[in-house]
C-alpha cells in the first residue's frame, strides 16, 4: 500500500493547508485585479501571494514548505537515503536564472536539508504535479525509495503572464471554469507539498491511500487540447482499470478546468466517454488561478483536506453550464462523505494524467 | 523479461551518428544550418519541422533516424505502447531566452515562441508526428543520470509500455548535445543497464 498525506499549501489564501481550506469553505478567492500587471501595463486578474518579493521567490517558497512539511512528518526521514525529493514546476527560478532555472533550488535543498539524493525536477507543463505524485508512488512500489516528498511550485512572472496574453488565453474576469461565459485562464502562484510513503507511522496525521495512475498524450496539438479528449480518456480509463475502481465508486472529481473554451469542453467530452458525467466535479482554479506546475500537487492537497473534513467544495466561478456535455458541477459547498477521489490534469504538449486517492 | 537498447542516435554540434556509426557531418560550406542539413539528409517531409524550436527539431530528427534504422516496424507496437522518457539540464532555456527577447527587445511577446517554452513540448511533437498516445516524462537533471532512465523506464516497461524512447537533449551555446535511444524486449542489442547506458551515451 502507498500512502499520501502531510499536505501543505502556501497560496494567496494562506500559508498552511488548514488556513487555505477554511478560505475555500468560506468561498474566498485568491484572485484579484492587479493594476498594470499585464503587457503594456494593462490591468489583469492574477492570484498573487501578497508581499512576495519576486527575487528568489521560487527557492524561498520551497524552503518554507520543506520546513513546514517537516513539522507534519517524522522529520528524520528527510535526510535518509531511502527518501527522494521530487519538484514539480514549469519555470522554476527563471526570474533569477533563465539559463539554468533549477540549479539554485537544488543546491539550496541539498545543503539546507542534507538530502541524500539530488532532487528530481519533473517539468511536463500543467500535468507535472499529477505525474510527480504518480512517479513518487511508482518509485516506492518498485522498491527504489521508501518515502518521496513531492513539491509543486510555480510563481507568476512577466514571462508567463505575457506569454499567456500573447496566446489570448487570459480571462478578462476571474476565471470561470466550465461556465458558458468563460473566456480563459487566470494565472496564479502557489507552492504545495505532500509526502508519499509506504509507512503510515511517518505521518503525524492520518494519511490516505494513493492509487497511482497513468499518463497519455493526445498526439494532437502542442498547445491545444484534443477535440475528442482522447488522451484524458485513455489516461483515466487505464487509471481506473489498473486499480480495479468502477466509475460508480468515485465520489468526486477534481478536474483540471482551466476556464478556456477548448480545455473545459474537451474535459466534458472525455468525462462523457468515461461515463463520469454524474460524478460531482469541480475546478479549484476559481480560487487559486492556474498555478501551472504547482496545480496538480496543490489540487491533490486540497482533495486530501476535503476528505479530512468530509466537505465538497463548490466550483467557484461556475453559474451556467457551458460545455456540450453537461457535467455534475458542484455549485454549493456542503458536507459529503468522500471515500474515493479522482484527480486529473491536462496540459501543453498534449499531456494528460490522472490519479486516485482513497480513504 | 530482459530489455535491450536496440538503436541509439547521437547528435552533436557537427556530427550525427546512429549506433556509433557516423551518418552525417556538418557541411560548413552549406547555407543551411546544421539541423536543416540533417532534416534534408533524413529525406522526411514534415513542414512542421520548420516551426519547431531547436529542442523539438533535435528530438524529431533523432527519433526519425532511430525509426528509419529499426529492424522491425515500430508501428507493430500499439499506439500507446511506446513511452517517451526525456531529460536535460537546462529545461527550455534556449527558447525561453528567445521569448524573453521578443517582449523585452521587440516589444511584442511572440506566441509562436512562447509555446516552445516548456521542455516537454519536444515529446508532444514526437507524439504528434508518430500518433503515439503513450506515457510521457520530462525531467530536468543536473547531469545525465543513467540510473534515472533505467529506473523510470523499468517501471513503465513493467506496466503497459512495450518500448521506451529515451532521450537526453540539451542545447548549450546554440549547439545540440543529444543522445536518443530505444529500449525494448528484443532478441539482441545492448542490455539495458545503468553501466551500458552510461557508456553508450558518451557523456562524462
Amino acid at each position: 500500500m502507498i500512502y499520501i498525506g502531510a499536505e501543505e499549501i502556501i497560496s494567496p489564501l494562506g500559508t498552511n493547508a488548514e488556513v487555505n481550506f477554511s478560505a475555500l469553505k468560506a468561498d474566498v478567492s485568491g484572485i484579484s485585479l492587479m493594476p498594470g500587471a499585464g503587457f503594456n501595463h494593462t490591468d489583469l486578474h492574477l492570484a498573487k501571494i501578497k508581499d512576495l518579493d519576486p527575487a528568489q521567490s521560487f527557492e524561498k517558497l520551497i524552503v518554507t514548505i520543506m520546513n513546514s512539511l517537516s513539522e507534519r512528518i517524522d522529520n528524520s526521514i528527510i535526510r535518509s537515503d531511502r527518501t527522494l525529493v521530487i519538484l514539480s514546476s514549469t519555470k522554476g527560478g527563471l526570474y533569477d536564472d533563465i539559463q539554468d532555472p533549477f540549479r539554485a533550488v537544488n543546491e539550496i535543498l541539498i545543503s539546507g536539508f542534507q538530502l541524500a539524493h539530488v532532487p528530481v525536477v519533473i517539468s511536463n507543463a500543467c500535468i507535472s504535479g499529477v505525474l510527480a505524485i504518480n512517479t513518487a508512488g511508482n518509485m516506492i512500489k518498485a522498491g527504489l525509495y521508501e518515502h518521496v516528498i513531492v513539491i509543486g511550485c510555480d510563481v507568476v512572472t512577466d514571462f508567463v503572464v505575457y506569454g499567456f496574453q500573447s496566446l489570448f488565453a487570459i480571462s478578462n474576469q476571474p476565471c470561470m471554469p466550465f461556465d458558458q461565459n468563460r473566456t480563459g485562464v487566470t494565472l496564479g502562484e502557489a507552492c504545495s507539498a505532500v509526502l508519499v510513503s509506504n509507512t503510515t507511522s511517518v505521518f503525524k496525521q492520518k494519511p490516505y491511500s494513493l492509487l497511482t495512475g497513468t499518463s497519455a498524450n493526445d498526439a494532437n496539438h502542442i498547445s491545444g487540447p484534443s477535440r475528442t479528449g482522447e488522451g484524458l480518456y485513455r489516461s483515466v480509463k487505464r487509471t481506473l482499470e489498473k486499480n480495479a475502481v468502477q466509475a460508480e465508486e468515485i465520489d468526486f472529481i477534481s478536474a483540471h478546468g482551466t476556464g478556456t473554451l477548448y480545455n473545459d469542453e474537451m474535459e466534458s467530452i472525455a468525462m462523457d466517454r468515461l461515463g463520469l458525467t454524474a460524478v460531482p466535479l469541480n475546478s479549484f482554479k476559481g480560487y487559486f488561478g492556474h498555478t501551472l506546475g504547482a496545480a496538480g500537487v496543490l489540487e491533490t492537497a486540497v482533495c486530501l483536506q476535503m476528505m479530512r473534513h468530509s466537505t465538497l467544495i463548490k466550483s467557484r466561478g461556475f453559474t451556467d453550464p457551458g460545455t456540450s456535455v453537461p457535467l455534475h458541477i458542484v455549485t454549493e459547498t456542503k458536507s459529503a462523505p468522500l471515500k474515493t477521489i479522482l484527480k486529473t490534469a491536462s496540459g501543453f504538449g498534449g499531456g494528460n494524467a490522472s490519479l486516485l486517492i482513497r480513504e | 523479461m530482459k530489455n535491450f537498447i536496440t538503436t541509439y542516435c547521437h547528435i552533436s554540434g557537427d556530427t550525427c551518428s546512429l549506433n556509433g556509426k557516423v551518418l552525417a557531418t556538418l557541411d560548413t560550406s552549406s547555407e543551411d544550418g546544421w539541423l536543416k542539413q540533417l532534416y534534408r539528409y533524413s529525406r522526411q517531409t514534415y513542414p512542421k519541422f520548420y516551426k519547431m524550436d531547436m529542442l523539438s527539431q533535435i528530438g524529431y530528427l533523432a527519433s526519425g533516424f532511430i525509426k528509419s534504422n529499426h529492424v522491425t516496424e515500430l508501428s507493430e507496437y500499439a499506439d500507446d505502447e511506446i513511452a517517451l522518457v526525456f531529460a536535460n539540464r537546462f529545461s527550455s532555456a534556449e527558447s525561453d531566452i528567445r521569448f524573453q527577447k521578443s517582449y523585452q527587445e521587440q516589444k511584442a511577446p511572440s506566441p509562436a515562441m512562447f509555446v516552445y517554452t516548456l521542455p516537454n513540448i519536444v515529446m508532444g511533437e514526437i507524439a504528434i508526428a508518430n500518433k503515439w498516445y503513450g506515457e510521457n516524462m520530462f525531467a530536468v537533471l543536473p547531469k545525465f543520470d543513467a540510473d534515472w532512465y533505467v529506473n523510470y523506464s523499468q517501471i513503465l516497461l513493467q506496466a503497459d509500455a512495450k518500448a521506451v524512447l529515451g532521450g537526453w537533449i540539451n542545447i548549450s551555446e546554440e549547439k545540440p548535445e543529444a543522445f536518443v535511444f530505444l529500449v525494448e524486449a528484443a532478441e539482441s542489442g545492448v542490455e539495458f543497464s545503468t553501466d551500458n547506458l552510461h557508456s553508450l551515451s558518451g557523456i562524462d
